[in-house]
């Protein structure tokens, strides 16, 4: 039997990277050692299969005709019982490959994102040059059947050192697809980037997110820490889905969370709606609400609330990503309140040929905020300013899990200052 | 198995103590997107899906996920590092492979050749239609 199938073999192995080398023909011909290891791999799987389908046969078995004699087989298999050395034979493959597939606890993944970045920009007193980006490492693992784990790391290169941070982490218990609850550190389901597109800058088609939920950034509070309810709501072709979340919010350094507690005895909530139609594939629209009291000095309370709205097109062909939010305070001493707005638009569109590598892409970005604003004028917390600007670029899918990005800015960031434009370039991936 | 032979068409198959028998092509595409985790409180989906090259796969992208093979890979990742799943799908070698794993494994669903479908499988209806029926979606 074997010898029968090395011809086969050979002639696979050495027409594979003849094939490869060929014009492309379907989505990933990509002529690499991995891919004729895997190929090789794939080969040997399917001659132990053959082989093991004609001692079968041999056997003179006649071939199962109920759902019974099978589950008998597998029983037999899950209870490690060997009554003959043919049937043990018989049952070795599918047991080994039954033991592979069934999830083993705790089964931890872990998976790194990092990006090389180049900028040069016609700002006054700027620097060209390349830097680091983040390093990330996220971690998943279940833990049960109903039970799993995340978390997630970043190193972000800082002139004397690397600063750490851990970026999220969560436990979440499944008690079915309509109520999952967990504990952690969260990307606060405010709108659809924060919670997308995380720190691998591989990820996102864009070299850097929109300013609105930059990192960093105060404009949203990027993380929350607390507990959250989520799941699908019963709601046919419709596809509800919802966040439900109550935590720490902002720290008193509006740009972190409040890892090691909250700075008042007022708990952040948030609530997200969604959508996800199933009649029309790719689409997504949904609506946050998120409320806090913000406590940036001792004494000096505001209540904020972020309302927010979103729709996505989420086929490659084309691309579309349009959010809005808009950042309510309220001053507790005086009444007075303050809105800051600010939305974007992003439109990509991945090119059907050269294996569909190429995504050129566009975003428009707009902040606005009023010219005095407590919250955001707060000497050492405050990053939000008017902001309008756009850029295009375009992303190189290099491989599966590595891409390059080229862009062009041209920002106004403050009222009445000049605009700027520079050219940044990325290389993000995953491993 | 009731479906008539009909060669092209891919059944989708599931342990048979899946308390399922009929799904609309969207609801299996909400499964397979890991939208839809649990069949019910205790069992959870376990997807299976042949490796590359094979031409189950190539279906299962081309009618359900409507992605090419990198996005599909780039999907996954997303997926469960936005913490929305635990663990991707498995890769099954051969349609034989899928249909062990799925008569073996609680919850498991999995697509074959409609002419190798083992005893021991379940074989769902998709728009209430069989495998080798009339307009029938998968092939």
């Amino acid at each position: 039997m074997l010898s029968r199938l090395l011809p086969l073999l050979l002639v696979s192995l050495v027409t594979s990277p003849l094939l490869a080398q060929s014009p492309p023909q379907s989505a990933e011909p990509e002529p690499s050692i991995q891919g004729l290891l895997d190929r090789v791999e794939q080969l040997e799987k399917r001659i132990a299969e053959l082989e093991d389908h004609e001692r079968k046969q041999a056997t003179t078995t006649p071939p199962a005709d109920s759902s019974s004699q099978t589950g008998a087989g597998i029983k037999l298999v899950e209870a490690g019982a060997s009554p003959a050395p043919a049937s043990h034979s018989e049952h070795m493959g599918s047991a080994t490959e039954e033991r592979e597939a069934q999830i083993h606890y705790p089964s931890l993944q872990i998976r790194g994102f990092g990006d090389v970045d180049f900028s040069a920009t016609d700002q006054k007193g700027s620097v060209s040059g390349f830097d680091l980006g983040q390093f990330v490492l996220h971690l998943a693992s279940p833990l049960s059947q109903k039970v799993s784990y995340f978390g997630e790391v970043s190193f972000t290169a800082q002139p004397n050192t690397y600063e750490v941070n851990v970026e999220r982490t969560i436990i979440r218990y499944d008690y079915n697809d309509y109520f999952k609850m967990s504990f952690g550190k969260y990307h606060t389901p405010i709108g659809y980037w924060n919670t997308a597109f995380h720190h691998g800058a591989w990820l996102q088609t864009t070299i850097a997110r929109p300013q609105m939920v930059k990192f960093g950034g105060t404009f949203i509070p990027v993380h929350f820490v607390g507990l959250q309810a989520e799941g699908n709501i019963p709601s046919g072709a419709l596809g509800l889905g919802y966040n439900l979340g109550i935590g720490n919010g902002r720290n008193s350094m509006f740009s972190r969370a409040g890892d090691s507690g909250d700075v008042n005895d007022n708990r952040a909530w948030v609530a997200n709606l969604f959508a996800r139609p199933t009649r029309v594939y790719g689409l997504e629209v949904g609506g946050s609400y998120y409320r806090d009291k913000l406590t940036p000095n001792p004494g000096t309370n505001f209540d904020e609330w972020i309302a927010s709205a979103y729709v996505v097109w989420n086929k490659q062909r084309p691309e579309l990503l349009a959010e809005y939010a808009n950042v309510h305070h309220r001053d507790l001493q005086t009444s007075e309140t303050f809105n800051t707005t600010s939305y974007y638009v992003q439109l990509a569109y991945r090119l059907p040929w050269q294996e569909d590598k190429w995504k050129p892409y566009y975003r428009f970005e707009y902040i606005h905020r009023p010219g005095v604003e407590p919250v955001w004028d707060i000497t050492g917390t405050a990053s939000v300013v008017d902001l309008v600007g756009s850029l295009v670029g375009v992303r190189y899918d290099i491989t599966n899990y590595a891409a390059f990005k080229g862009e062009y800015r041209n920002f106004r960031q403050g009222a009445g200052k000049p605009r700027v434009g520079g050219a940044f370039f990325q290389t993000a991936f995953t491993f | 198995m009731a479906a008539q032979s009909h060669d092209g068409d891919v059944a989708i198959v599931v342990h048979p103590d899946t308390p399922v028998n009929n799904l609309t092509l969207a609801e299996v595409r909400k499964v397979f997107l890991g939208e839809r985790q649990y069949w019910n409180a205790n069992i959870p989906v376990v997807l299976l899906i042949r490796a590359p090259v094979a031409r189950e796969r190539n279906v299962v992208l081309k009618t359900i996920y409507q992605m090419s093979e990198s996005q599909f890979k780039q999907y996954w990742i997303a997926k469960i590092f936005r913490a929305e799943s635990a663990t991707a799908p498995k890769v099954v070698y051969s349609n034989d492979m899928a249909n062990e794993l799925a008569s073996a494994i609680p919850g498991a669903i999995a697509l074959t050749d409609v002419r190798e479908v083992r005893p021991g499988t379940k074989v769902i209806r998709v728009d209430g239609r069989l495998p080798g029926e009339p307009g029938y979606p998968l092939r």
